[in-house]
Parts: C-alpha cells; structure tokens; sequence
C-alpha cells in the first residue's frame, strides 16, 4: 500500500498548487506512478520467475495485472467534483486585448456576448468561445475600479463603479451615455451611494442599485433615474444586507440578492414599493449546503440556480428554495478549479461562464 | 539526435558503455544455454533481455530531452537618475512601451520587462508575456535617484531572466556610472549568453555651473582667524559665452542653527574655473558646516540645480557639550536636570524628537548626548508621528562607538524597550539590553495585526515593511499574530498558534511575512472575531490591535467592537488609499469605539513610523511600578564617587537585561524585582571609543520626585554627564588636513609633541564614517618625518567622518571631517558613449554581440529607434531539459516481466490454436463470407457440367485404357482440385472429384497430335 498512498498524496498536493509549474508536478505524479509500479512488480516477478513453469501459468499472469491494475492507481485523486462539468476554460494573465487582470464582474447579453470588466477598468466583450471583440475603459478608475457588470432591458451596459458612487450606462458598442448615468455623489441620502456593487432593470425600465459602505441597501430608481425608493440597510436581521455584491431577477419576476458578508440570499417581491422580503436561505458554513461569500449567482433554467461563492471558491447548485443539490470546483489553478470567484452568468444555452478572478480566466460549464 | 526543437542528450554517457559490453556477452553465453527453448523463444528472450540492459544501461546514463526555445526575453534597463533630464526619463517609458508593443512576437510568447535605476535598481514590471501597460511615469519606489548604479541594475534585470528563454538587455541610460563597476558585472553577463543593446541617451551641452567645493581647515582653534575658499564653474563650450551673473551666499551651521556668513556676494561666472575667498572666526567649540549656494540671476544659466551647493565643516574643540533630546510630545519634561546641570558649569543645547540632527556632523558639536525619555516614534496621528530613522539611530549609535561622544539613556515610560528601541543599533551600544528574556516577569504584550490588500501602488509591500518593523519592535515574550486573507477564500492566521510568542520564531515571522499575499477581504468581521477568540485565550497584560485597510470591506456589527472595547483591547486603524468617506468611516469608527487612534495615510512611507509608534503599545509592559523604594548601591564607581548608599526612593523603572559583558558595571539596583538580570537602575560601560549609561528610572519628573530634593541630584547627574563626556584633547599638536579630489580623500597627518619635535613611527589608524553611516577603516602610514597620509575613496557625495587613532595609550583619537560636495551625478555632463559603446560590443556566448541603437533618445528620433528590433533571434536558444530517464526505468521494468515470460511460459501449439482460432474464425466469417459465397456457386455450376459431360461421354466409350502423360492431365484438373481443397475444411463443401474418361484422354490426345502436325506444316510453309 505504502507506494501508492504516497503517489496519491503527492498528486494531490500537485493539483492544489499547479501554477506555471504545473507542468512539471503532474509529470512528477507520474513519475511516482511508474516508480511505484516497477517497485511492485520488480520484485514480484523475481520471486514469481523462481517457481516451477507449471504453477505460474494463471497466477503469475493475474498476479501481474493485479500488480499493474494497483500501481496504475497512482496518480488517480478522489474528485468531489460532480455535474456540471467543464465545458472550456479560456482567458489569460495581462493587460493587452483579450486578456485579464483579476476581473471582477461578468455579464451576458441576449447574443451571448459576455461583458466582463477588470482590475485594468476595462469593459472587455467576448463571444460565448472567448473570442475577443471590442473593449472600452471606464472614465477613470484611481480610487477603485468596478465591481459589478449587468445588461439593461434595452441591452444598455449597466457598469457599478464602485467607488466613484454611480452607475454608468454605455451601449453595446462601448459610447457611454452620460444623461443616463445614475448618482455619482458619495453620501447616504436617496440618490447618493456609498460603493454600488450591482443593478438590475425590470422590464418596465425600473432600475435596482445595490450598494455597500456605509449604508448597505437596495435603491429603486424610475426611468427617468429618479430614486423612488430604497430597502435594507446595514446589518444581518432580515431584508437588511451587508454587502448585497449581486442582483438579479428570478423567474417568479422577484428581486433576488446575494447578500455577500451575511452569506445569504434574500428574494423581494417588487410589486410592493418599497420591495418586501419574501424569502431567504443560506447560512455560513463551508459544508454542503453552506455559503461562504456568495458574490454571484445565475439561475438554471431547471428550478435551480448556481450560486458563485467567493469565500469557498466553488459554485455550489441549490434549488430556488434554497435546497442544495451540488457542488462544482475547488481552490486551486487547474481546470475545473478555481481561485476566488466574483462572477457567474447563463447564457441563452444554459451554459454558464464563472469567472474565476484570482486565475484571470473564465471557465465555462455545461450541466 | 534532432525531432526539430527537441534532441536527447546523457548526463553520464559512459554508462552506455555497460550496454555495448554486456549484450554482445549476453548473446554469446546464453545462445546455446537457451537452445532448450526452441528456436523462436531463444531469440525473443535475447532480444528481450538485450533491450532490458540497453534501457537499463540509457537510465543510468540519464537520458534527457532537451527542449530549445525560441522564445526572447527582453529586459528594459531605464536609467532614472538625475543627471538625465525629466522629460527623457518619461520618454524612455514611451520607447519601452511602443517599442514591446511592434516587436515582440506574441505568438513564441515572448516576454518584456522593466527595470528602472538610479542609486538603486527596482523591477517596475516583472517578465511578462504580454505587452506593457502605457505609463508616463516610473510607479515604482526608487529611492535617491543622485546617483547612477549600472552594474546594479544589471544585475537585478540578470536575476529576472526565466530559464526557458533567449535573454536580452535594453539599457537605456547616460552612461555615467558613479557607483558600482559595471565592466566587471557585464563580461559574466555575456558568459552567460545574455546579450545587451545600448540606446544612449545624450546629456544636452547647455550653461551649467556649479559649486565645486569649499574649502576649510579641518580642525582649528577657538577664535582663531580662518579663510575659506569656494571653488565655482562655469561649465561651457563656447568660449566666448556672457559670463553667467548671479550671488554667491555663505552661511554656517551648528547643533541645528543656521546663520549667514557676511552679506550676499555678485559674482560673475566666466567659462572655467573662479575662485572666491572669505575670512572668518568662531567663538566657541564644535563642529561647523559651511554652506556656499550659488544663486543665478537668469535661471536658464544654470539647468541643473543640485549642484549648485556644497558644504565644509570644521571642528573647534573646546569644553563639554551636552545635547538632550526631548519628546516633542511632552516638552519641558526635564527642563528641571537641565537647569541642575547648567548650574553645573555644563552647556546644555536641548533638540526636540520633531526637529532631529539630520547628519553626524551635527552631533559632532556634543559630547555627550542624553536621550531623556524619548522613544523611537511618538505623536497621534500622521501629522504629529515623529521618529527616529534608521539611519538617525545608527549616527547616535556611531557618534559613540566610533567617534567616542557618550551617551545616556534616562528612563521613563517611553524609553528603552517601552519606546520602542528593542532591536536597534542603539541597544547594541547600551550596557543593558531592552528586552526582558526573563520568563518569571510577567512584561508580555500582544499584537494583532489585520493586513487587507490596498489597491494603492505597492500597497502589498509596505504592508509588509510596517508589519516587520512592528514585529522587531516587540520583544521574545510578546506574543504576535496576523491575520489576513488567504489564497484559501477565507482569514487566516499567518501562523499557528494565531497569536505566537515572538521568542526565537522572530526570523521565521518575518520570513513567513516576506511569502505572505494579503488577499481583498470582503469583511472585518471574521478576521476580527478571530482575533477577539485569540485574545481572549491569551494571558497578555497588554494587547492591541491594529487595523490596515483601504477601508472598503464590509463593516464589522457594532457589538463586535464593542466587545473589544469592553475586554480593554484598543484596535488602532490605518486608511490607506482609502475609497473616500464611505471607506474611511468604517475605520474611524472601529477606532473610536475601542479608544485606538485612527491614521489616515496618503504616503506609504508614514506607515513604518505609525506601526512603530502602535507597536509601542504592547511594549508597556516593561515598565515597572515600584512601591516607593530606595535602590541599593552595589559598586562603587566615578559617577557615584562621594555620594553615600542613602539614594531617595523610587516608584517605578523600566525594565531592562544586563548585558553579559564583564564590562558592563551595574551601580545601582532596585531591590524589586529580585533577579539581578532584570533590576538595574544605574549601568555604564565603555563601548568602542565612547561611554555609555543607562539610567532606567526617570531623572525627577515623577518616579524620581523625591530626588529633586535631594542633595545629592546635581552631584550625581553631573559626575554621571562629565563621565560620559569624550575625553579633551591634549596639549600634542597634530595638525590633521583633508584634501578631496577625483572621488578619494586623503588625510594628512603631521604630529608633533609638546616640544614640537617630530613624533615618529606611530601606529596611527584611520577609521571613518561615510554618508551611509557605516563605518570603514583605512591604513595610515608614515611618509615623512612626523608625516603622515592616508586615502580612501569615496563614492558617495557627503560627510565623511573620520578618527585618528593609535597615537598612543590613553589618548583621545582625533576626530577630523571631510566633505564630499555632491554626487558626481550632477558633474556629469557628456554621456558616456565609450562605456556603452563597450556593452553592446560584448559578444554573449553563442549569440551575436548586441546593437548600439541610434544615437541619442529624442521624441524627434523617437519612431526609428522603435524600428530597432530586440526580440531578433542572434542570441543563443534557451535549453530545457526534460528527464527522461525515468520512463526508460519504467518500460525497462515492463520487460523484465515479458523476459521472464518468455523464458518461464511455454505454451503449446494447440493451446496457442485454441485461444486463436476463435479470433481467427471471428475474423474469416467478416471478410470473406461474401467470397465464399460466390465460389460456392461457381463450384456448383461447375459440378452440373461436369456430371452432364460424364454421362454423355460414358455412353461412347470403346477404347481400353492407355497411358497418357501427366503433365498434360494437370492442365485440365487444377483449378477445381484447388478450389476445392481450398473451401473444404471451413465451408464443408464436398463433391466428386471428376474422372476424365479413357476416351476423353484418347480424343485430347489425338487432337493435340493434330495441332501439332498443323504447327510443323505451317512451320515447314515459312521455311
């Protein structure tokens, strides 16, 4: 036993830490493999060679394939990993066209074309295979850059930028449409924000902004981006929120928020004014079941939704009442692995696009 | 052998050896040995066990696949100092940028990166492969840019080179090198097959002029008339320029005062050198800087600025000074001691923590310096911080050990280890030691530190840096933690247990700091309940928190921070780059609930002091109360000479270790604490050239209140100072002068004694101090009768202090200066060309020698130096190797089984046939189904018509039979017989083999005779 549990071991310490060397330590688990396999069957045929021709016949034979079927386990892992699974993996370290700098925020419009904006203050357009189209900048970005992406009704591009206290809205092709830009003034009155971190638009053009700081809520504001009115708040009681980092509606028509640092999801109904709180799960916690910074979410077309945890780094798969049905992704820099997630969308194909920040890519999977 | 960029090579090749010995033995013994296993396993098994010893044989020999790359990297050197021009600095960053952008080849992947230099070199962008990011301005900390350190930036751009590529220099620079020797750092650059392109830079001729030196004796009498002499050029081409007006101001300086030396002087500059004198005297002792500033009337005279000062000191010696630092947060402290010791007959000067000595010179002025309850960072916030630098430290500490001034350490709660001083150069000179290392005194403190990753330039490295000087701060038995977040997605403490006793874990802290990566944590509340959790288990009398962010991570629930403020626990925040209100009111709060103070940082560089300063806080607990008791007199010394064992009592001290030297005297103790280690109140040794003492209670202002009362106070302090003091020179007339020229300064002695007779064969030693504060010594020796010369170079522009020692067995060593004007940056005036010229002629092994690019760097000549291609291919290809030796050990180890098969298994034909003959059945009834199909048919066609013609001619027959020659039969019969004997053991198909009849054999036969009559008549016709 001893070999293959120390080639077991090994392997997996390579598929925690793979980085530019990943190469190399993969290589190396096989090259456990091969020792431990000579280190069985070396020996073994040894002895087996030294028996009478007549009795070796079968067993030697089964004993060899045994030996090689047992040593061939080195390098196999056990995978937590189940449904979905990785569709592509695409995306790299930089600052040039196409590539990222710990990207922070992801969005898909009706073309499956993904929006995904980074620590460059970047908005970058790619098609779903990760073919790089166009890009723009945000105004300026030396107090912060943006922290949340979203598409409007009319397929407007929503950016949060975060620490300039507004919402900019540009058009697909990147012109920025400043009479439609909505705050920009730091404070907690309506209208001002402290950091926005995300927004959604209903179909009759109202806009949701979610934001954090020093005053943690949700404000609502008109078409003509006036704000009408605001929930939540700063704590962890019920509706309030401690960094509510994404918005999203569902497909009951309801407001639904990941509330960041209260590791939860909390559902308003929108038809109240000011929205009312209709549901919430989620508490933290690392096992199944738990979250540990939900900074993104993208629901599944099947009554499910894929949660993106930060904290956790993996996407984790609940039904819309919260139950959980599974559990994609680990720490680390290997495919199927990720590095502090931010941002998780669906496109028209149910295939979803998470992106994986600290590894500066996007991985995408088919369930 | 090649398969394109890939070929095998052997680390040990003679190992083949053993193959090319051993199969030919293995054939030649075991052929016949073997001949038992039949003709066909015999070969396997020798073929088999010959592969095994060549595999065996290449893995021994370590075989290797060795990769060559043709991927560049390419490293940009940019010269930053200030001998070039801001607006060509900036420029270089746009060469950099376009030039990266055309050239490199994004498909091999190729890299760029950056390194910027001045006195010192820092990457400002690691190799990367990707293009770099448009800047106009260097983001990276570079420090002094006065001088110009090639050989250094070349070799930190050598050390950034990845393994698996061709490697390139771009230097862009002047030149003028002032420090460091790159011609010997680049010969082994090219040894190692990096090559290096050039691109000048150009130093515009231009009207320069500079202060060239002042010049002073360096040693003088009180009162005695001097003239001094300033050394001015007008640097130019043109002979016949204007002469360049302006004034030349004189002032002089000492212990921190400044004043004019007589009125502005007009002068005007023609091209070359000009001279100007000035008279002078000075009335009382010490050490005076001279400063002559050249002031230009028409600014555009004179472009560069920074050469336009240069200073001199002299040294009046003269009776004790006395210089007392004071915190300036608590001024007046001791105005008490320093009115006693005035009364004294001592000069006192006192200087406050927030306008410190800036240079040695300064302190040159005192005998002895006191450090009256001064810590090593004090005040509020960022504004009021105030610190000693290490640089100021190592002056208080060399002024005694080299240069023989005392020093005194009087106690309070904001000195020795409780100021912060544990760790510094300053406890080296100290006879006792700030940290307790005493397990039984309960002195212990605990920090915790939360580092959150600021989006601020370098933000990650000085998180770093405080968090190390935070650490050095606290002494063995203080506990330390940080918490950060981790590549983990969640808080982590930086070690286990979380809140660790500093002891002897101090290095592997810093070393764990050095890897740590603090990660964007989204909240302060779990990091901050894991710090309260820590706390509370932890038994610190004192303990403290301290809080780095840009503030924007969710704020922590009130009642968390409250509990810190219940349980006594300050948390001190720190808004670096901070997102404006929103992010710097989360932190103001935390601070002002737990009663920590709040900084808000906009330089990183006040964060060092800010942490020393918070730091500080878990060093109280070295302070010690007393319950009003006298302190015992344990030895009888020159500081307390005539004063009786009737000390006033004390009501607190700070605790210190006496040092385990014989030289350390301890005169006074408290009787509490008991351990001797740990109780001394009075100290003092001798250390190098200088004294020291420390006095661990406070000198009156409130341990010591009945002291000033006291008869004895004016005694002890005095006789404590005077002790203390650099000893006064004698009556020998040494005359010491400095010269400075071409970068050396050289000492010149001539000794006389009191008859002013020669003094010879002395064994004089030189020993200095230069602007970096660290001491050097050089040789002395003698040249003449009574003469004396020493030199030594110096390399960087300031004071140079230096000591004369060895004149004899008690006697004080001299104490001369010189001074260095300024850099010779800012004499350089042409660039290099030769030196750069030289560089690129540097020919790297195994690649092309490298490229002057273009001429100067001009926005004008900026796009064809862009054209200039440094990712071409002419250096040597990167080699990688692969081992590949353990995969022949693999296969070797599967044909160990196969050989022992061969040899052990033999397995019968028959067995061979039946685990065969289904597959080969299996395989037949695919292919050839349909075949036999159609031959089936044939065959059966053929069987009718040959039946039809038996019975036919069966009924004609008349003849007997006869004998008939076979080969004329086998013409008729083959192709049935064959078909069928082909079909009969798979498709079963059976039939009568035909006869041919007797009279059918007769008929042929006849008509065979007939053809060939036919063919001899026809042949007889042509003849």
């Amino acid at each position: 036993m001893t070999p293959c549990r120390a080639s077991l071991s090994g392997r997996s310490h390579a598929g925690k830490h793979v980085g530019h060397g990943g190469h190399t330590e993969i290589l190396g688990s096989k090259i456990t493999g091969a020792f431990s396999l000579i280190t069985v069957l070396s020996p073994l045929s040894l002895v087996m060679s030294e028996l009478p021709s007549r009795r070796i016949d079968r067993r030697y034979c089964l004993a060899v394939a045994g030996c090689a079927a047992f040593a061939g386990m080195a390098g196999c892992r056990p995978s937590h990993a189940g449904p979905p699974r990785v569709d592509k993996v695409w995306g790299r370290r930089g600052i040039s066209e196409g590539r990222f700098q710990r990207p922070r925020a992801i969005a898909v419009d009706k073309k499956d074309q993904l929006y995904i904006v980074d620590m460059t203050g970047r908005i970058q357009v790619f098609d779903a295979e990760g073919r790089f189209l166009r890009y723009w900048r945000t105004p300026a970005i030396e107090r912060g850059k943006p922290v949340g992406i979203a598409i409007g009704q009319e397929g407007q591009v929503l950016v949060a930028d975060t620490h300039y206290h507004r919402l900019l809205v540009y058009t697909q092709s990147g012109r920025r449409l400043p009479e439609s830009t909505i705050g920009g003034e730091e404070g907690t009155g309506p209208g001002q924000f402290g950091f926005v971190t995300d927004a959604v638009q209903t179909a009759d053009g109202f806009l949701y902004v979610g934001e954090y700081g020093q005053n943690d809520r949700i404000q609502k504001f008109d078409p003509q981006g006036r704000c009408v009115s605001q929930c939540g708040g700063h704590g962890d009681a019920p509706g309030q929120f401690r960094r509510p980092q994404s918005l999203k509606l569902g497909p009951d028509g309801r407001l639904w928020v990941a509330d960041a640092c209260n590791h939860r999801i909390q559902i308003f109904d929108i038809e109240a004014d000011p929205p009312k709180l209709v549901g919430l799960w989620g508490k933290p916690g690392t096992a199944p079941g738990c979250l540990q910074f939900p900074y993104d979410f993208a629901f599944d077309g099947r009554g499910g939704l894929l949660v993106c945890e930060f904290g956790n780094q993996r996407v984790q798969r609940f039904t819309l009442e919260g139950e959980p049905l599974g559990i994609w992704g680990e720490p680390g820099r290997l495919p199927g692995q990720l590095s502090r997630p931010w941002g998780i969308v669906a496109d028209s194909r149910l295939r979803f696009h998470v992106l994986d920040t600290y590894n500066h890519r996007v991985q995408r999977l088919k369930i | 052998m090649h398969w394109g960029n890939w070929h095998i090579s052997f680390v040990h090749p003679a190992y083949l050896i053993v193959a090319a010995v051993l199969i030919p033995v293995i054939w030649l013994v075991s052929f016949r040995s073997l001949a038992g296993l039949g003709p066909v396993r015999r070969v396997l098994a020798l073929t088999l066990r010959s592969l095994l010893v060549l595999l065996f044989a290449v893995a021994l020999a370590e075989i290797q696949w060795v990769e060559k790359s043709d991927r560049v990297t390419v490293i940009y050197v940019l010269d930053q100092s200030e001998s070039i021009p801001p607006a060509k600095r900036r420029l270089m960053l746009e060469y950099v940028v376009r030039q990266v952008r055309r050239h490199r080849n994004a498909r091999q992947r190729d890299r760029a990166g950056v390194v910027v230099f001045g006195r010192q070199a820092v990457v400002e962008v690691p190799p990367f492969d990707d293009d770099l990011p448009p800047t106009t301005q260097v983001e990276s900390t570079l420090g002094e840019t006065d001088a110009t350190n090639l050989a250094a930036a070349l070799k930190l751009a050598s050390a950034l080179f990845p393994e698996d590529t061709a490697r390139r220099i771009v230097l862009v620079t002047d030149g003028n090198e002032n420090l460091g020797q790159v011609r010997e750092i680049a010969p082994s650059l090219a040894r190692n097959g990096i090559g290096i392109d050039v691109v000048p830079v150009k130093l515009t001729t231009r009207a320069e002029v500079a202060v060239e030196n002042v010049i002073l004796p360096s040693r003088m009498r009180r009162q005695q008339k001097f003239r001094g002499r300033i050394v001015l050029s007008n640097y130019t081409d043109d002979d016949k320029a204007e002469p360049v007006r302006g004034v030349v101001r004189v002032t002089r300086s000492s212990g921190g005062r400044e004043e004019p030396v007589g009125e502005d002087v007009p002068v005007e500059l023609k091209p070359g050198k000009t001279v100007l004198t000035f008279e002078h005297e000075i009335d009382s002792p010490g050490i005076y800087t001279y400063k002559a500033t050249f002031v230009p009337e028409n600014a555009e005279d004179d472009l560069m600025p920074q050469n336009n000062v240069a200073t001199a000191f002299t040294h009046v010696q003269g009776k004790g000074r006395v210089l007392l630092i004071e915190d300036h947060m608590h001024p007046g402290e001791f105005d008490f001691l320093v009115d006693r010791l005035r009364a004294m007959n001592l000069e006192v000067d006192t200087m406050s923590t927030s306008t410190l000595f800036a240079s040695l010179a300064e302190l040159q002025a005192y005998d002895v310096v006191i450090l009256a309850n001064v810590p090593r960072s004090s005040g509020d916030d960022e504004t009021s911080v105030a610190a000693f630098s290490d640089a100021q430290i190592q002056m208080l500490a060399n002024n005694t050990a080299q240069l023989g001034a005392g020093l005194i350490m009087l106690g309070g709660d904001r000195s020795f280890g409780a100021g912060g001083w544990a760790n510094t150069e300053l406890e080296k000179v100290m006879p006792v030691d700030f940290q307790i290392k005493n397990a039984k005194i309960k002195a212990v403190g605990a920090l915790v530190m939360v580092m959150h990753a600021s989006e601020m330039a370098q933000g990650n490295f000085w998180q770093k840096v405080v968090a190390r000087e935070a650490l050095k701060t606290l002494g063995p038995l203080d506990y330390c933690g940080i918490l950060h977040w981790s590549d983990f997605g969640r808080d982590s403490w930086l070690w286990r247990p979380g809140l660790a006793r500093v002891g002897t874990r101090r290095k592997t802290m810093i070393r764990a700091l050095a890897r740590m990566t603090p990660g964007d944590m989204p909240a302060f509340e779990p990091s901050m309940r894991m710090a309260l959790a820590e706390f509370r288990k932890n038994k610190a009398s004192i303990k403290h928190m301290i809080i780095i962010s840009d503030g924007d991570p969710s704020a922590p629930p009130r009642a968390l921070v409250q509990r810190f403020a219940q349980d006594g626990i300050k948390i001190t925040t720190v808004a670096i780059g901070a997102h404006g209100v929103t992010g710097t009111k989360t932190l103001q709060d935390i601070a002002q609930i737990t009663g920590g103070n709040y900084y808000r940082v906009r330089n990183a560089k006040a964060l060092p002091r800010i942490y020393q300063r918070e730091a500080r806080r878990v060093t109280r607990p070295v302070v010690k109360d007393l319950a009003n008791i006298p302190p015992r007199l344990v030895l009888s010394h020159p500081i307390v000479s005539g004063i009786r064992d009737d000390f006033p009592p004390l009501q607190g001290m700070v605790l210190t270790t006496v040092k385990e030297n014989p030289l350390v005297e301890v005169i006074l103790r408290s009787p509490d604490p008991s351990d001797n280690r740990n109780n001394a109140i009075l100290a003092a040794w001798t250390y190098n050239n200088g004294r020291a003492v420390a006095f661990t209670t406070d000198a009156g202002y409130r341990w010591a209140n009945a002291w000033t009362s006291w008869p004895h106070y004016d005694q002890l302090f005095s006789q404590m100072v005077r002790w203390a003091m650099r000893p006064a020179e004698d009556d020998e007339a040494f005359d010491v002068a400095t010269t400075v020229r071409d970068g050396k300064v050289r000492v010149t002695i001539t000794a006389l004694d009191t008859e002013n007779q020669y003094t010879n064969f002395l064994g004089l030693t030189g020993a200095a101090i230069g602007p970096d504060q660290k001491p050097f010594s050089f040789p002395i020796r003698q040249v003449a009768p009574g003469r004396y010369e020493g030199e030594f170079t110096a390399r960087e522009a300031g004071s140079y202090h230096i000591t004369i020692g060895g004149r004899g067995p008690g006697k004080p060593p001299l104490i001369v200066g010189a001074n260095v004007p300024y850099s010779s940056e800012y004499k350089d005036r042409t660039s290099n060309v030769e030196l750069l010229k030289e560089l690129a002629a540097l020919r790297p092994q195994g690649g092309q020698a490298g490229k002057v690019i273009g001429d100067d760097l001009t926005p004008a000549k900026l796009e064809s130096l862009v054209k200039a291609n440094p990712f071409r291919r002419d250096l040597p290809r990167a080699v990688t190797m692969h081992e590949a030796w353990p995969w022949f050990l693999f296969v070797a180890g599967l044909l160990f089984f196969a050989d022992v098969a061969v040899r052990r298994i033999a397995i019968r034909r028959e067995t061979w046939q039946r685990w065969i003959e289904p597959i080969r059945k299996r395989l037949r009834r695919r292919t050839e189904a349909v075949e036999v199909e159609a031959k089936l048919q044939r065959l059966q066609k053929r069987k009718e018509q040959l039946a039809d013609d038996l019975s036919r001619k069966k009924a004609a027959t008349r003849f007997e039979p006869d004998t008939i020659p076979t080969e004329e039969l086998d013409e008729v019969a083959p192709p049935v017989a064959a078909a069928a004997s082909k079909q009969k053991p798979d498709s079963g198909a059976t039939f009568d083999e035909p006869e041919e009849s007797y009279t059918d054999r007769l008929r042929r036969a006849k008509e065979q005779a007939r053809r060939k009559l036919k063919r001899n008549d026809a042949e007889e016709d042509a003849e």
